[in-house]
């Protein structure tokens, strides 16, 4: 156990420096700043339409960003080892691909959320400029942002190891932005289709990473409050068993590749 | 062939892949604080053989033993030290932030992380470029921060893939002198090269692959006494190559 905690605060520190030093990732951190800044300096007249529609603004740049980072960090945990060929040193060492797995998934997680939790600091603090509020929604919002960001490294993770980065990074992209935006309306579209088609659409809304579930913007927005926390710890359930479930498919893939 | 004492034991080993053997009917042993020279011409199944010795890839048949137990086990890694042909490691960190990063793959704790660190990287030769991101290095200085990190955990059994590969002829020179000072020390080193020089003046023993089978083997003090008057002339004469 010491050793495996070893292990992974050796790789959650590689991650982290990883992410931190890389000049996208420094780019993004400065857009993001470029961009908050001006949200919390504009003054709406106290119309409230306008600073929601600030707030809206900056939610969305938040999420955006937070997926760019979530997939650039799960796509470059393994395909740079076999590229530069690291990944041979590092399976001679006293770790299993199982343990390499796990720890550098939690390390990128680990990464990914500093990020998040940045530019959540950054949103918080546009708001407060303006003179707004937070209630009781914000802390659910933010662990259901950072659970849709867990996910999100193992879609990719996952994807990083069966097909090219580009690939991977456009399908995973697709597909949870498809999944945010269209997910809630899959079930009703499906009634419509023929049998075929509908059997189709069901199996994709049964299987894709539900993005939609993650996300509070409009609640968060239109201070509608919490939501019950039934619902909020199944949604977070649904995220273990997702996470669980797409880390086994990747120690599968990973156990077979040859080196 | 007695399997107890050997750090390394090959016995009758494959590996095939996709109909082809890359390494058929291999057998080996090296004894401990023994070094070996692991040579043959490109494509002869060297790395394949390196590969089954750390446990990256199974033999398709045949035994493979390290330090008695199977290399696929991480227990058995635990005192294997390995620095592969080529590697250019991670760019965005520093020598030092690389041995701390392998230090606590091995599990080591941060103190003697720290310790081993300092002394290693005097002893290749990076201590005063061990602030500078890897991505700033030369071939040759990536070579000795793979070294580095081949010894970090102390290893019982050292292997190296080509491990004179870009190194300048001074770096070559205080390479050897590493290796010798490790050997006085017991550890047992086995290495692939194309230095036939640089094998004979440290090997105790080598072995020649031909096309994934094991050509000749022997010390290389009786290099003389199989007719060569040294290992280029043995090596080349045991390939079928006229000079």
């Amino acid at each position: 156990m010491k050793l495996f905690a070893r292990q992974v605060c050796a790789l959650v520190k590689l991650s982290f420096i990883e992410l931190w030093r890389r000049n996208d990732v420094f780019a993004l951190v400065l857009l993001g700043l470029a961009l908050m800044v001006p949200l919390s300096l504009a003054t709406p007249f106290g119309a409230e339409g306008a600073s929601r529609y600030l707030d809206e603004m900056a939610l969305l740049l938040v999420w955006g960003f937070s997926l760019f980072i979530a997939l650039g960090a799960g796509q470059r945990l393994f395909p740079p080892e076999f590229e530069s060929r690291t990944i041979y040193p590092l399976l001679a060492k006293p770790i299993s691909r199982g343990r390499l797995l796990v720890g550098k998934y939690i390390g990128a997680v680990a990464a990914s959320w500093s990020a998040l939790a940045f530019f959540y600091v950054l949103f918080v603090a546009s708001v407060l400029m303006r003179g707004g509020t937070f209630a009781a929604e914000l802390p659910q919002a933010i662990v259901l942002h950072f659970a849709f960001v867990a996910l999100a490294v193992a879609v990719s993770l996952l994807g990083s190891l069966l097909v090219s980065a580009s690939a991977n990074l456009t399908l995973s992209a697709l597909v949870l932005v498809g999944m945010f935006f269209f997910g809630r309306r899959l079930p009703e579209y499906a009634d419509g289709l023929s049998p075929a088609l509908s059997w189709v659409v069901k199996t994709v809304y049964a299987i894709a990473p539900h993005a939609e579930f993650f996300d509070m913007r409009q609640r968060l927005v239109h201070g509608w409050g919490a939501v019950n926390y039934g619902v909020f710890m199944t949604v977070l359930i649904y995220a273990l068993w997702y996470v669980f479930v797409v880390i086994l498919l990747a120690d599968v893939v990973l156990n077979r590749k040859r080196v | 062939m007695s399997e107890c004492s050997d750090i390394v034991y090959l016995e009758r080993v494959a590996r095939v892949f996709a109909g082809a053997k890359a390494v058929d009917d291999l057998s080996l042993k090296l004894n401990a604080g023994e070094v070996m020279g692991f040579l043959g011409t490109n494509g002869a199944g060297k790395t394949t053989t390196i590969k089954m010795m750390l446990g990256l890839l199974a033999p398709t048949s045949g035994t493979v033993k390290v330090l008695g137990g199977d290399p696929s086990d991480p227990r058995i890694r635990a005192h294997i030290g390995y620095m592969p042909e080529v590697a250019t490691y991670y760019p965005y960190l520093n020598a030092r932030e690389l041995l701390a990063f392998y230090g606590g793959i091995c599990g080591l704790d941060a103190k003697t992380v720290r310790s081993r660190t300092d002394s290693l990287l005097e002893s290749v030769g990076l201590a005063d470029a061990a602030k500078r991101p890897l991505k700033t290095y030369s071939k040759g200085m990536l070579q000795r921060a793979g070294i580095a990190q081949a010894l970090l955990n102390d290893p019982d059994l050292l292997v190296l893939d080509e491990p004179f590969t870009g190194l300048d002829p001074l770096a070559r020179i205080h390479f050897r002198e590493l290796l010798r000072n490790l050997k006085e020390r017991g550890k047992t080193i086995f290495f692939s090269s194309h230095e036939l020089g640089e094998t004979e003046l440290l090997c105790d023993r080598v072995a020649i692959m031909k096309k994934g089978h094991c050509v000749y083997q022997g010390p290389v003090r009786d290099i003389a006494g199989d007719g060569a008057t040294n290992l280029e002339r043995l090596f080349l004469k045991t390939l079928g190559e006229a000079i």
